[in-house]
């Protein structure tokens, strides 16, 4: 059976109910650029630290992290809506007309991605106009937004594993606070190289803090733990892409 | 071959719930290809649960379905591909047009990108939905949204069409528009049509056959007419003007039939000579002396063969037991 149609379909409809609802898309838009512009504006005397040693600046250095932020968040968001299908039993619908169901988890996979990639758009749009630097070449900005994207679909399925076994809106904080607390416990603010006591002993276990730094260090054009983040993130995707499966077989059983 | 298979074939089809009791309690059932099947049953049956698992909605706990000549556990996409379904609550995104809600449903069945439109515009006329097809099904009548359903589950010319409760909720003008719709699918197309309700006309006017679930088991099944012969006899349903009288009534008519129990207030007897034993039921009532608010004869109906293999009225036979035995929606 063809897992294209319904791909396809359901990434369909899911972005026609986002970008003709309001309430649905700005949040996932305003979101990370208020965190951009409160971060990058608010903090930016933090480069004056010493020992901050990042090039492209503060305003760079924030850029990374709420790319990557936006786009972890991104899936979740999308995690929210497919939660919201099987409470009002709209997943049903999609259940009873997908020949091939795992291309439901696919539709909405390329649904966040696509999602996201408008947000992280306007965003990467304000950076540059705020006077963000940029030292790295075309393949080091394009490897950034790649591993920013293998995030979305990251977040997204483990998301749609959580929306799929709870199957109600009120599991969102069950596909949110780990994603939170994941990132805030990965070098926000300052480098790694500053952090110290249990936050940095965190932060050096935490797989996204190699992702983080291997994203600033795209920007910046001085490469470091690239191929580690990128291997974190498909490592992620691979496990993420277990649990939503079985997520669905969940589903499935439960009817 | 079963591709070709229209039919539909259950053998001992169970499902149990967590912390319930079992809600499909091993039905067989046999659907012919072209046939509309009528599954009748108070709520709580187990009629929805049947058809959830029928529609590859639910695994079975146990028993083996072949829908369309697949089996429903190990060929569910199969069956998705020849089958049709408009469940009991319509899952409708209200947030799409009913013009949306075709173009998603036909693409997801893989209908090619020049068919898709003509088709929807084809259904949407069918059912009567032209003019509110690019409104949002938000603000959609109960109706409307029913006909919506069904020319959702038309999109891709399916084999078998599954309704659950179809005109539940409906009014009768779009009651009777969706039982001509139904009629003429199985008619002119084809199509083998399984329906559950809880309505008798509705089973009686629609199918061919019928099959009356209770507490998750078939009670009975055969066509109308085979079901209404088998109970055979009319009976008189007869009510006092004095409520102490009732008694003395119910003795009286216990000597011309079966007395039936049927939830109401009349004293009701199944007559063992027919419509010929009423004059005399008359006479006795009246040597009796006894004064009758109200006489009426009725012939046997699927309600009656309900009562007669249940021992309980359908009307309202199910209150109070659907949370018990249907699925969470």
């Amino acid at each position: 059976m063809r897992i294209w149609p319904v791909a396809s379909g359901v990434a369909w409809r899911t972005l026609k109910v986002v970008f003709t609802n309001p309430s649905l898309f700005f949040p996932s838009l305003i979101f990370p650029l208020f965190f951009f512009t409160a971060f990058a504006g608010g903090l930016s005397q933090v480069a004056r630290v010493p020992g901050f040693d990042f090039e492209p600046g503060y305003t760079a250095f924030q850029f990374c992290f709420v790319l990557i932020q936006s786009a972890a968040f991104g899936g979740v968001f999308t995690g929210f809506g497919i939660a919201r299908d099987f409470e009002y039993g709209f997943a049903r619908r999609l259940l009873l007309a997908a020949p091939n169901r795992t291309g439901i988890v696919l539709g909405y996979a390329i649904a966040a991605l696509a999602r996201w990639a408008v947000t992280a758009t306007v965003l990467t749009i304000v950076a540059l106009v705020a006077g963000m630097n940029v030292f790295g070449g075309p393949v080091d900005v394009f490897g950034m937004f790649a591993l920013a994207l293998l995030i979305n679909i990251a977040g997204l399925l483990w998301a749609s594993g959580v929306a799929m076994r709870f199957r109600t809106i009120q599991a969102g904080p069950v596909m949110q606070m780990p994603v939170f607390l994941t990132l805030f416990f990965a070098p926000v603010y300052v480098p790694l190289g500053l952090l110290d006591g249990w936050i940095e002993a965190l932060a050096t276990l935490n797989p996204v803090t190699y992702v983080l730094e291997a994203a600033r260090s795209m920007l910046a054009g001085d490469e470091v733990h690239v191929l580690l983040a990128f291997g974190l993130a498909v490592g992620l995707i691979g496990g993420f892409a277990f649990w939503a499966l079985r997520g669905l077989r969940s589903a499935e059983a439960a009817g | 071959m079963a591709a070709q298979d229209n039919s539909i074939a259950v053998e001992g089809l169970v499902r149990e719930f967590k912390k319930g009791p079992r809600a499909v309690d091993g039905i067989d059932l046999r659907v012919e290809p072209g046939e509309i099947y009528g599954f009748l049953g108070p709520n709580g049956a187990g009629k929805s649960t049947t058809v959830l698992m029928l529609t590859t909605l639910l695994p079975p706990t146990s028993g083996t379905a072949r829908v369309g000549g697949y089996d429903v556990v190990k060929e569910g996409p199969k069956v998705r591909s020849v089958i049709g379904a408009a469940l009991q609550e319509a899952a409708l995104d209200p947030m799409l047009t009913g013009r949306d809600h075709l173009r998603l449903q036909s693409t997801m069945q893989g209908i090619a990108r020049a068919e898709r439109k003509e088709r929807s515009n084809e259904l949407l006329e069918r059912v009567g939905l032209s003019e509110a097809a690019d409104r949002r099904v938000g603000g959609y009548s109960g109706g409307m949204k029913r006909r919506l359903d069904l020319a959702l589950a038309l999109v891709h010319r399916p084999r078998l069409l599954f309704l659950d409760e179809p005109t539940t909720g409906l009014d009768p003008q779009s009651r009777t528009a969706l039982w001509d719709e139904v009629g003429r699918l199985a008619r002119e197309d084809g199509v083998t049509v399984f329906l559950t309700t809880q309505y008798l006309e509705e089973a009686d006017v629609l199918a061919d056959r019928v099959g009356i679930i209770d507490h998750g088991r078939i009670v009975a099944e055969g066509t109308p007419s085979s079901l209404k012969a088998e109970i055979g006899l009319p009976s008189v349903h007869a009510n006092p003007v004095e409520e102490g009288d009732r008694g003395r009534l119910a003795s009286v008519l216990a000597a011309f039939g079966e007395p039936l129990g049927d939830g109401s207030r009349d004293v009701v007897v199944r007559l063992r000579e027919g419509l010929a034993g009423l004059p005399a039921v008359v006479r006795a009532v009246d040597d009796a002396g006894l004064t009758l608010a109200s006489l009426e004869i009725q012939a046997p109906s699927l309600d009656d063969v309900f009562l007669a293999k249940t021992g309980r009225s359908l009307e309202g036979a199910g209150e109070g037991e659907a949370d018990a035995a249907e699925p969470a929606a």
